[in-house]
């Protein structure tokens, strides 16, 4: 996401003045200036270069619009009807009754917790690990990209797939888990998935396994752009090798951990494929209910359509609260 | 770069006690990594999986015949997979590739805004817009309906072919955001001049595009297909709600369902299935992974 | 045939925040056919943006660019019948160099393929690149990828070159090679050309006429001795030749001009010229003023200091202070005067300046218009008096 907003920084940055002269022609010509989106739209329409690239970009907008934001219009519309069954709904009398009913049910104040645990939980500890991983990559080590691929590796494979790993892993009888429990002391075998209490962090572990090595290629990346003379620097002041990375090279690595951060919590977002791939159902292990699987168990196992529009809003507000500050910042900083 | 750098590292005083510290917690994080990959791998290699610890390799347990039945129940979901993921990634990667190209290279006021809508797409919750997409393909545009003289009398197309080329179209638009972003970053990146030498030679916007920029464009088209054809093999949410089970289901799909109903024994069929589905992204990421590691992190 | 008129052309840059940067200010200049113009100037003067103007690749705001008596404003780029190098040399990374010189051939004409080959073939034996047709740009040399970027243009045989600092990433030694060769090359192709230099030495070497543009204005267009001895304004004055020309403030009491350090006497002609101004700016070329040790005798002698001498080997750059009587300090002021390279100064040394009168520029010091320029009356042609 850095690059993005590099990119977007660089495309501003071409529509005010440049170092020599203003270069491209982002500015229109003054005597054609009108406002409002339809003056625009008809001074582009006499850019032969704008509609000469209209078959470039037009058609994958459209779909992309249909898809996206004609998708979030209709199901918004659709969580302010009435439950009607198999029936289609009626779009005349429209309210907000299928969020009170969200409001007031323990599943879905439930679900909301799970969610919120779950992305806080997942986002710190990958960050964390991942910025450790990435520290000891990149001290200078032999095999550096074996190591890499193979803390990546994870990340390649499909959420049905590592479910099935772990689904073994914290198997009671014979699970890799349990028995490294039974070698510690005073620790018994854990009943992982049907205990409520221990299902959501067994998920979350599972869900850091996957993605820390993403955490850790964005950090890395953000450590390699630090200049040596920095890690020079340090050590000829004589910091001790934790005081340097924690005083002057972490500090660095803000918009690499803002930019993770964002990216992590939309896939804890996404989490559902994990959790049904687990029970190849649409209700999860108890303890395990998201916003996600609530929602796809309304709308497709139950048929309560309006009120799952309704959790996918919401959801979408959730994901609009990370998204839109992210992107708020870099515009702030001139990076948009 | 010259050889005369100066390593933080090589100028420690307890090197070696340090080095090896380090590589034992690196090699510590190549197991914990890799555990239960091939924990499942020796698993679906055991007739019992239950015999001994479940990450020490079979010895007289082994046998290939969970793969065997795996591959029976995988088989025509693999089939569909390819069918699904092949024309969805190149699809998305040439359209996003020419979208990039277009609002990127050509000059004209309101690019930014129109990147913007395309930027905020990469970030939708797909539960948000799953209902309307499973309404418009189910009573809009029921592709199935509409086509089914076609299916009904070609050998060969079946009913659930539809269903597929639906879930194409779908697995693009959503792809899309994030394939012009990915090659917007790459025709930032060109010479503006050249791009201009090439206008004053006489190449309109399209002849420019085929002449230069698709030619230019290998590196970032590796990048891309890549990570769309993980992305789309790997799905889970959309082959669920669009295809389902039956004859048009995914390989995922089939998977997630796979040994449920067997007991904890079918647990080494579940492993074998899991590797059968992995195999392609598997390949993909060990002979690409520069590729791949390129397209997550942007 | 393919004369070249800017016609009160404007470029007005419109901002997101609505601020209107005017790049190109109301500029016009013909250029005859055949004729080599060098646009030049700061940074952001407006030289690029005119360039990208006649080009195709810039809209006119206001104005009227014509090529031949045709209107070229609403034209693009391709309709216009010209080729552009630019400072990147903008190869196709991906294209052999012959595929590069062929590909507007290709674009813009209906020509088959073995006339292309002759084009290619004829404009690559006129830039020496015969050899590397077959290779790709990044196996080039920074000189080769320069050469193959003329070629390019070459090929199209069009009305106008356009050349935007095509020299300015070669290094120096090349550079001036190139500089000669592209004289060469311009004048048996006979190609009206267009050259855009920051470069004031690039501008005074190649052109037949300068275009000196500042803030967006057309300062002053002549032929390169026009402007270095006849400049329009200060501005002029003060850009071209290096060191550039000095400048003090002066005013005009009786028939003497007062500067801070110095005083002035000037004759009744010169006072004709400077008419009721009483602020000027007083100008001198560095080359102007003579140096001597023998005191002031005329009323053009000056006592000053060498304050520092940067030799260049041919000549010395020497930077002297009016010799005020006191104490010198860090606000005097200090004029340069370049003197013969065997001539050796030493700062602190004190010398005799003399600055004749038939030299010295006057520009009037709010308008910088030019009052009065050096006279051209001592000219000498090499082996005869004029």
């Amino acid at each position: 996401m850095r690059d993005l907003a590099r990119d977007a920084k660089r495309l501003v940055g071409r529509l005010g003045s440049a170092e020599d002269e203003v270069r491209a022609d982002g500015g229109e010509p003054v005597d054609t200036q009108g406002s409002g989106p339809i003056a625009a739209l008809k001074r582009n329409l006499a850019n032969q270069q704008f509609r000469e690239s209209m078959p470039f970009w037009l058609p994958a907008f459209l779909l992309m619009a249909l898809f996206v934001y004609g998708a979030i219009i209709w199901n918004f519309m659709l969580s302010l009807t009435d439950p009607v069954g198999l029936g289609s709904p009626d779009y005349s009398d429209l309210d907000f009754d299928m969020y009170v009913q969200a409001f007031t049910s323990d599943s879905f104040v439930n679900a909301t917790v799970n969610t919120f645990v779950l992305l806080v939980a997942f986002t710190l500890v990958s960050l964390v690990l991942g910025l450790v991983v990435a520290i000891l990559v990149d001290r200078n080590i032999r095999f550096e990209n074996t190591f890499r691929t193979i803390y990546l590796l994870p990340m390649s494979l499909s959420f049905v797939v590592t479910a099935q790993f772990w689904l073994w892993m914290y198997n009671f009888d014979n699970g890799v888990v349990n028995l490294f429990l039974d070698v510690l002391p005073f620790v018994d075998k854990v009943r992982w998935f049907s205990n409520p209490e221990l299902a959501l962090p067994a998920v979350i572990f599972a869900l850091i396994w996957q993605f820390s090595g993403y955490t850790m290629v964005v950090y890395l990346a953000g450590l390699r752009a630090i200049p040596t003379e920095h890690y020079e620097a340090a050590r000829v002041d004589g910091a001790s090798t934790f005081k340097m990375y924690w005083r002057v090279i972490v500090p660095q690595l803000k918009g690499s951990t803002i930019s993770a951060t964002v990216v992590l919590m939309v896939f804890a977002l996404k989490a559902f494929d994990f959790l049904y791939a687990l029970r190849g159902t649409y209700l999860p292990y108890k303890g395990t209910d998201i916003l996600a699987t609530l929602m796809m168990r309304e709308a497709f196992s139950n048929g309560h359509f309006a009120y799952a529009a309704a959790i996918g809003i919401m959801l979408f507000v959730l994901a609009l609260g990370v998204v839109a500050p992210y992107l708020t910042y870099q515009y702030r900083s001139g990076q948009l | 770069m010259s050889t005369e750098t100066v390593t933080p590292e090589e100028t420690d005083v307890g090197v070696d006690t340090e080095r090896v510290a380090l590589y034992a917690v690196l090699g510590g994080l190549v197991a914990f990594y890799l555990l239960p990959i091939e924990t499942g791998l020796m698993t679906s290699l055991k007739a019992d999986p239950f015999s001994s610890a479940p990450f020490l390799p079979p010895v007289e347990q082994f046998t290939t015949a969970k793969y065997a039945r795996a591959f029976d129940a995988l088989g025509h979901g693999f089939v569909n997979s390819f069918l699904l993921t092949i024309p969805a990634t190149v699809l998305s990667a040439l359209m996003g590739s020419m979208a990039a190209y277009g609002l990127t290279n050509v000059d004209w006021k309101g690019q930014v805004g129109i990147l913007a809508l395309f930027i905020a797409g990469i970030f939708i919750p797909y539960q948000a817009v799953l209902i309307p997409v499973s309404k418009f393909w189910g009573s809009i545009v029921p592709l199935e309906t509409w086509f089914e003289p076609v299916w009904l009398l070609t050998p060969g197309i079946e009913q659930y072919h539809f269903n597929v080329l639906e879930l194409i179209i779908t697995h693009v638009a959503y792809g899309l955001p994030i394939c012009t972003l990915l090659f917007r970053t790459f025709y930032l990146d060109l010479n503006d001049e050249m791009i201009e030498a090439a206008r004053l030679d006489g190449a309109s916007i399209a002849r420019i595009y085929r002449r230069l920029i698709l030619p230019l464009s290998g590196p970032m088209f590796a990048v891309v297909l890549i990570y769309q054809f993980t992305q789309i093999w790997n799905d889970v949410l959309f082959a669920l709600v669009l295809v389902g089970s039956g004859d048009g289901a995914m390989v995922t799909v089939v998977l997630a369902q796979l040994g449920n109903n067997l007991s904890s024994v079918g647990i080494g069929l579940k492993m074998a299935g899991a590797f059968l589905t992995a195999l392609p992204t598997l390949l993909v990421y060990i002979f690409f992974g520069e590729q791949f590691a390129e397209g997550i992190a942007t | 045939m393919a004369e070249l008129t800017l016609d009160n052309v404007s470029k007005v840059f419109v901002e997101d925040d609505g601020n209107h940067i005017v790049a190109v200010d109301d500029v016009s200049v013909d250029i005859r056919d055949g004729e080599f113009l060098v646009l030049v100037g700061p940074s952001g003067c407006g030289k690029s943006t005119t360039l990208r103007m006649i080009a195709g690749l810039e809209t006119i705001t206001d104005g009227e660019i014509r090529l031949g008596g045709e209107v070229m404003n609403d034209k693009e780029p391709k309709e216009r019948d010209i080729a552009m190098v630019f400072q990147s040399y903008a190869l196709y990374p991906h294209m052999t160099v012959r595929e590069n010189m062929a590909f507007g051939l290709e674009e813009s004409t209906s020509m088959g393929d073995d006339e292309i080959d002759e084009r290619v073939s004829s404009a690559a034996s006129m830039m020496g690149i015969e050899e590397l047709l077959g290779r790709k740009p990044r196996e080039l040399s920074g000189g080769q990828q320069q050469r193959v970027a003329l070629g390019r243009a070459i090929v199209r045989d069009p009305a106008v070159f356009l050349m935007d600092e095509p020299l300015s990433n070669l290094d120096a030694k090349l550079r001036s090679k190139m500089r000669t060769e592209l004289q060469r090359i311009q004048e048996d192709l006979g190609v009206t050309t267009v050259y855009v230099t920051h470069d004031q030495t690039e501008a005074m070497t190649m052109s037949d006429r300068i275009a000196v543009l500042d803030d967006g204005r057309l300062q002053q267009a002549g032929t390169p001795l026009e402007c270095y001895h006849e400049p329009s304004n200060e501005f002029v004055a003060g850009f071209i030749g290096d060191p550039s020309m000095n400048f003090f403030d002066v005013e005009v009491q009786g028939n003497q001009l007062r500067a801070a350090d110095f005083t002035y006497p000037v004759s009744d002609e010169t006072l004709q010229e400077i008419g009721d101004r009483t602020n000027l700016r007083l100008g001198i070329r560095p080359e102007d003023v003579t140096l001597s040790t023998d005191g002031a005798t005329g009323e053009h002698d000056f006592e000053t200091v060498v304050d520092v001498v940067e030799p260049m080997g041919d000549e010395n750059n020497v930077y002297l202070t009016f010799d005020t009587g006191g104490e010198p300090d860090e606000d005097d002021e200090t004029f340069v005067v370049t003197v013969g390279g065997m001539q050796q100064v030493e700062a602190g040394q004190p010398v005799t300046a003399h600055i004749p009168e038939e030299a010295v520029h006057l520009f009037d010091e709010s308008s910088g218009e030019a009052v009065k320029n050096r006279s051209l009356e001592q000219v000498e042609t090499l082996g005869k008096h004029v």
